[in-house]
């Protein structure tokens, strides 16, 4: 179908407006839109609203216990972010193995979020932090919004649960406890520009060598990022051990669910999981 | 605005500069071996140089064509009549509306609009000309075609079985080309044998990736002639072959090349997109462009010829080999195109890189429903080279000799004439050798790393060598092998040197115009080199083989030389000095002893432009190399000289992964001679990283005859951080036939890598991967010796 | 088809008004519409950097940006980054560096180290370079002489 209205509204208050009509495209970076829908893979709706112009999107601010990321903070400015820098390193970390400096210029996290890849970089680390969607939508004439844990947000494969009308307008991550250590892996031949064939976020809270608050994140093995709950369940409470470390490794082996394709075969990214997580983890007890 | 002739006239009286008190000397300075900058740099690097992209002719259509969807089918309707339909659409064509079109390619086995039958996903059925790409892509969609379906041959081994079907009517065992050679008696050489080894090799698809995408623009005069603006890396021989195609007369071709974003051999046959675009122009008598997308050229462009080769090759306790066979099956793909011939170097570096006193060599090229293979850099060379330097470490650990010294003792010398009547007037292989090992500190690595293969360390450290033959003056794969060359100067002294060679990017446009300078004494803002235009410039071969700075080069000298020869016989008459004490620099005619300054070239040349005798300064030059045609058993010298290299590798193996990194790269170069540093450092840094794309990240994954990563994402180049550290080092060689001492060079760097890295991940690891490409997952699969 | 859309912004330092289909990218735009042919296609995906131009004084691949979404902006090409002192330093260094062989990819790289340049100044060293010039490829040099060019601008920036 070809494009019979473009909107590029100044106000979330407008852009919600034309929303509500539905048969949208919602359009930030473009750096999915645009090959998803020159390859026809994802053609473009009626509507293009482009919603760049929109302040309300933009700014990382700390509020509360919580840093709030606007949806269209572009992966550059996330990772020159003191804030995130700060509290987040391996969000930031994930930016520099996303793509080229180019696509970090014009791609959003919301957009990354939005696009659902199971190999989106940004997703893994967000996840492992406890992030939540900020969504925005104006059903009956007043803007509401109402948050949703990242987790649940994606379902599949550029699938999320984000309603028609509705926007995502912010990211937010809980300001971590006090003695959390936070490993991210990304697995490519290079250091960017390259589809994850497996990426790892993990966070946890380290005390005397025991992991409390353990949280994993797995990228590109399934049809969405995923938690790795039984991993976290072998770890929780429990103290480092060369034996632990190797329980981990192989129930990360096992929990995955990834498939074959031109990138790698699942036997390869199980064998992967296992050894990086290995890794993740005597690293994370040595330091 | 004319000015009077005899306003122009000026003379020259013997001494006038001294007379005048103005004499001063020019000291003789020399451009060979400087960094000099590439002419067409500025324009390249400003965003102004027009590629064929970004012309665009008044009134030009743009056509677009419909390629099969199935691999193997018969065609049983195509229903054009909505296309044809649809506004802006100017003509859509089938085989039917060509009925004049013959075949094209190597073994001319198909043409360019398939009627009833497709062989491969890459089989152009249809084309369209329309008024913007848009809506000729939009017209494709409603084409209609019905296929009835033929059993695929996805394999060699099944187009080989007894009754498998029958791609080629001609060609009822499927297979498309044979190839034999022998020398010696390797029954004889096995006998001496105190070790023999036996090992299949196999080698993937890659493709070019040229950075501008292939297209074309066909245009007709309306008398009936044909102008073509092609990115054809052999614009003389396509002279002759579009003229077949299209049955008409190779006189009314005329082919100009726009700068082309890269060749690389991906341009040297005609492929189908340019007949199309000529039949289009035909059909609507307009101009038509034809571009590809990125998809496309990853889809319907040649591949580097995928070989499985089985080597065999012996040798005795004290380390001289014995004999080599070499068995190669090549998947040909659906129609033949040059990759099928690369068996003409392949057997070159089975026959002749190391000394073999007896040898044997079958190639077997089998159709099947595969894409099909080009030329690509290296031409074969570098699935030979993959296999030979592997048996080289291999022989060397089996009979306990130190890998360096097990090479030199078998290398060749200059002087020798191999098996195959390769004669070797100047040969740095040793020195390459040498250079290689003792700059990368070879022996002491290689050992270091045997030792520490049991180590229980995540990283492994390895080194490897390989050594390479290539031509380097030439192949005289037709019965011409030459080029020629027209020099013209101006009356202020501006030289145009219009020269057969194309230019790809490779630097032979600057590399001509230096050696022009070096000979005329004129700085290099003097010269115009043209070189894009049949109608102008004078034959050549095309490039090809390495060939351009050597024959080329020697082409330009030759006319050069005429024109130096002619301006000082001038200046001898016009100054009364001998020619052969006077000498041409910086654009000055100077006494050759002393370097004092007589008079200004453009004065001179003007001074005879307009004196009685009136004369312009205009040489020709053709250049045909002094090598053989090879005979029917593929003997004989077919260059005339011969390019030698050798590189070490340094890889860092990571256990857990599978990654290979290339850490650093040593390389010693018999170039003979280096004429433009600077070009010739790039030739080898791009090839050493093509190189390492071809060893370690590029696979073109055909699938059931379907390309699986038609795109940049998952045909992963070599980006900027992960390229080695280089350090390369020429050695001069002096050919004496060569221009000004020079070879060829522009293959050999990419040729030894892969096998270089095969043996350097074997030193880390101790484990032998005889398959390409060394990607984390196959390389982590090898550790673990776990199979797909 | 669908309608176009009435857009305006500069091009290298001139205002431009123009009419563009909203599915249009910014590359059609700059070589079609605009006639401005240095930006290179060479993927339309975002793979390749040929198609490198600043928006804003930020690089970004127009084969990834909307044409419309160029209302308002400032956009400079490769011919526009030439015409200022910076980048014809750049441009000098890569014909000086030997770094252009085809020179298919170098308007892309050329853009890419001026927005290099102009971001790091002369702490640019070898590594980020190499980072920074991940996302263009190059088929012919195999970069190392276009990273000695980066940096030698870059040198020349102080
Ligand atoms: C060459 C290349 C390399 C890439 N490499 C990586 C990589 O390494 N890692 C990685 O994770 N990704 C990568 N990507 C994907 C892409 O760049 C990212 O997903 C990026 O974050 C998308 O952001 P965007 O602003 O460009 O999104 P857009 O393309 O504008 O939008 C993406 C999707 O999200 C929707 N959307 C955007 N914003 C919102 C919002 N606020 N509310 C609701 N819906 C919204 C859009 O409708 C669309 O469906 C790559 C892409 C390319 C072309
Ligand atoms: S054309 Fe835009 S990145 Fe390749
Ligand atoms: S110079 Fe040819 S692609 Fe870079």
């Amino acid at each position: 179908m070809t494009v019979e209205h473009y909107y590029a509204p100044k106000h979330l208050d407008e852009a919600l407006e034309v929303l509500r009509a539905g048969n949208a495209t919602i359009l930030a970076g473009g750096t999915d839109v645009m090959p998803q829908s020159e390859s026809g893979k994802t053609p473009l709706r009626k509507t293009l609203v482009n919603i760049r112009r929109i302040a309300e999107l933009t700014g990382i601010r700390l509020a509360k216990n919580e840093v709030r990321i606007g949806a269209l903070t572009t992966i550059s400015e996330m990772m020159a972010n003191d804030l995130i820098r700060k509290h987040f390193p391996i969000l930031a970390e994930s930016g520099d193995h996303f793509a080229s400096e180019q696509i970090r210029n014009a791609g959003t996290l919301g957009g990354n979020v939005c696009n659902a890849s199971p190999a989106g970089d940004t997703l893994v680390p967000m996840l492992a932090l406890d992030a939540v969607v900020e969504l925005a939508a104006k059903p009956n004439g007043s803007v509401e919004t109402h948050t949703t844990p990242l987790g649940s947000f994606l379902v599949g494969p550029g699938k999320t649960r984000r309603a028609q009308g509705e926007l995502l307008v912010a990211i937010r991550i809980p300001v971590p406890p006090a003695g959390q250590v936070q490993r991210f892996f990304k697995f490519g031949t290079r250091p960017a520009l390259d589809i994850s064939a497996i990426a790892i976020g993990l966070a946890a809270v380290k005390t005397k060598g025991v992991l409390s608050h353990v949280r994993l994140a797995y990228g590109a093995v399934a049809p969405a990022i995923m938690r790795g709950s039984k991993t976290e369940a072998v770890l929780e409470g429990k103290r480092l051990t060369p034996e632990l470390i190797e329980q981990a490794a192989q129930a990360a082996h096992d929990e995955v669910k990834p498939i074959s394709d031109v990138r790698a075969s699942d036997w390869y990214r199980r064998e992967l999981m296992h050894n990086i997580v290995k890794r993740m983890l005597i690293d994370v007890h040595e330091h | 605005m004319g000015i009077a002739p005899e306003a122009q006239v000026e003379t020259i009286a013997p001494h006038e500069a001294r007379d005048a008190g103005t004499a001063r000397t020019i000291e003789k300075d020399s451009l060979i071996g400087k960094r000099i900058a590439k002419l067409d740099a500025p324009d390249k690097a400003s965003g102004k140089t027009r590629y064929i992209h970004d012309m665009n002719l008044p009134g030009q259509l743009h056509g677009k064509i419909l390629h099969s969807t199935r691999v193997h089918a018969l065609i049983k309707r195509i229903d054009t009549s909505k296309a044809k339909a649809l506004p802006g659409v100017h003509a859509v064509i089938t085989a039917e509306d060509v009925p004049y079109q013959r075949p094209l390619g190597v073994s001319k086995d198909h043409m360019p609009l398939k009627g009833d039958r497709v062989r491969s996903m890459r089989d152009e059925i249809a084309a369209v000309a329309a008024d913007t790409p848009e809506i000729a892509e939009a017209a494709l969609k409603l084409i209609e075609v019905e296929y009835e379906d033929l059993p695929p041959l996805y394999n060699v081994a099944e187009a080989m079985k007894p009754g498998a079907p029958v791609l080629h009517d001609q060609k009822p065992d499927n297979v498309a080309m044979t190839f034999d050679y022998s020398h010696g008696d390797v029954v004889q050489g096995e006998a001496e044998s105190d070790v023999v080894f036996e090992d299949t090799f196999k080698l993937h698809y890659v493709t070019h990736c040229c950075m501008g995408v292939s297209g074309v623009i066909a245009d007709f005069d309306s008398a009936g002639g044909l102008m073509l603006y092609s990115q054809t890396q052999v614009p003389f021989l396509h002279k002759r072959e579009f003229a077949e195609i299209l049955g008409i007369d190779p006189g009314r071709i005329r082919i100009v090349q726009p700068p082309i974003g890269g060749g690389f051999g991906s341009k040297l046959d005609i492929y189908p997109f340019e007949p199309i675009a000529i039949f289009l122009a035909k059909a609507t008598r307009r101009p038509v462009k034809l571009i590809f997308s990125r998809e496309q050229e990853f889809r319907i462009s040649p591949t580097r010829q995928p070989v499985l080769l089985t080597l065999r090759s012996g040798a005795k306790k004290d380390g001289t080999l014995t004999f080599r066979t070499a068995t190669t099956l090549h998947d040909n793909g659906a129609y033949t195109s040059w990759g099928a011939t690369t068996p003409f170097v392949i057997m070159q570096t089975i026959s002749s890189l190391y000394r073999v006193p007896h040898c044997k060599y079958h190639t077997t090229a089998v159709y099947t429903n595969n894409p099909y293979a080009g030329s690509f850099r290296g031409y074969g060379n570098l699935q030979a080279t993959f296999a030979v330097e592997q048996h080289m470490d291999k022989i060397a650990e089996a009979i306990g000799m130190d890998p360096l010294a097990f090479r030199l003792k078998n290398a060749q010398d200059p002087g020798e004439t191999t098996g195959q009547g390769m004669h070797f007037k100047s040969c740095g292989f040793k020195d390459c050798l040498r250079t290689v090992a003792e700059r990368g500190d070879y022996l002491r690595k290689h050992a270091e790393n045997i030792a520490n293969q049991a180590k229980p360390e995540r990283y492994k450290r390895g080194v490897g060598m390989a050594s390479m033959l290539h031509v380097g003056g030439g192949a005289k794969i037709y019965p011409s092998d030459g080029c020629g060359t027209i020099v013209k100067i101006d009356d202020f002294a501006h030289v145009t040197v219009m020269t057969g060679a194309s230019e790809i990017g490779q630097g032979s446009e600057t590399v001509i115009a230096q050696l022009v300078c070096e000979e005329l004494g004129v700085p290099m803002e003097a010269v115009t080199v043209v070189n894009n235009d049949t109608d102008v410039k004078p034959w050549d071969v095309g490039v090809h083989a390495s060939r351009t700075t050597f024959i080329a080069g020697n082409s330009a000298l030759g006319a050069a030389r005429k024109a130096r020869d002619k301006i000082l016989a001038v200046a001898a008459k016009a100054t009364g000095y001998d020619a052969s004490a006077l000498d041409l620099r910086q654009g000055t005619i100077v006494m050759a002893g002393t370097g004092e300054a007589i008079v200004p070239l453009a004065k001179l040349l003007r001074s005879l432009h307009f004196s009685e005798k009136a004369d312009l300064v205009m040489t020709t030059h053709y250049y045909e190399p002094p090598s053989e045609h090879q005979d029917k058993g593929f003997k004989g010298d077919v260059s005339a000289a011969y390019a030698w290299a050798s590189q070490v590798i340094e890889v860092v193996v990571d256990t857990d992964t599978g990654i290979v990194k290339m850490e650093k790269v040593w390389g010693a170069h018999d170039v003979g001679r280096v004429l433009n540093r600077l070009g010739i450092e790039g030739q080898i840094e791009g090839g050493v990283v093509m190189g390492q794309g071809y060893a370690l990240t590029e696979e073109l994954i055909v699938e059931d005859g379907v390309v699986k990563n038609p795109a940049f994402r998952d045909y992963k180049l070599v980006t900027a951080p992960e390229i080695p550290e280089m350090d390369v080092t020429f050695i001069e060689s002096m050919d004496g036939e060569g221009p000004r001492g020079a070879k060829g060079v522009g293959e050999a760097p990419a040729i030894c890598i892969a096998a270089a890295t095969a043996n350097a991940i074997y030193n880390a690891t101790g484990v032998r991967i005889q398959t390409l490409p060394y990607t984390p997952e196959n390389v982590y699969r090898a550790l673990k010796g776990v199979n797909r | 088809m669908s309608t176009n859309i009435e857009i305006r912004f500069t091009v290298n330092g001139s205002p431009r008004t123009v009419a563009v289909p909203p599915e249009m990218s910014a590359l059609n735009m700059l070589r079609e519409v605009i006639g401005l042919t240095g930006t290179k296609y060479g993927c339309g995906e975002g793979e390749c950097g040929a198609c490198t131009i600043l928006v804003d004084g930020m690089s970004v691949n127009s084969c990834l940006l909307f044409a419309v979404d160029c209302d308002g902006r400032k956009l400079t090409t490769v011919e526009g980054v030439v015409n200022e002192p910076a980048g014809a330093r750049v441009r000098d260094a890569f014909v000086q560096a030997g770094a252009v062989q085809c020179g298919f990819c170098t308007p892309g790289f050329v853009v890419q180290a001026a927005h290099l340049i102009d971001t790091h100044g002369s702490k640019l060293d070898p590594e980020t370079i190499k980072r920074g010039i991940e996302g263009n490829l190059c088929r012919c040099t195999g970069y190392k002489k276009i990273v000695e060019a980066i940096t030698a601008a870059a040198q020349e920036a102080r």
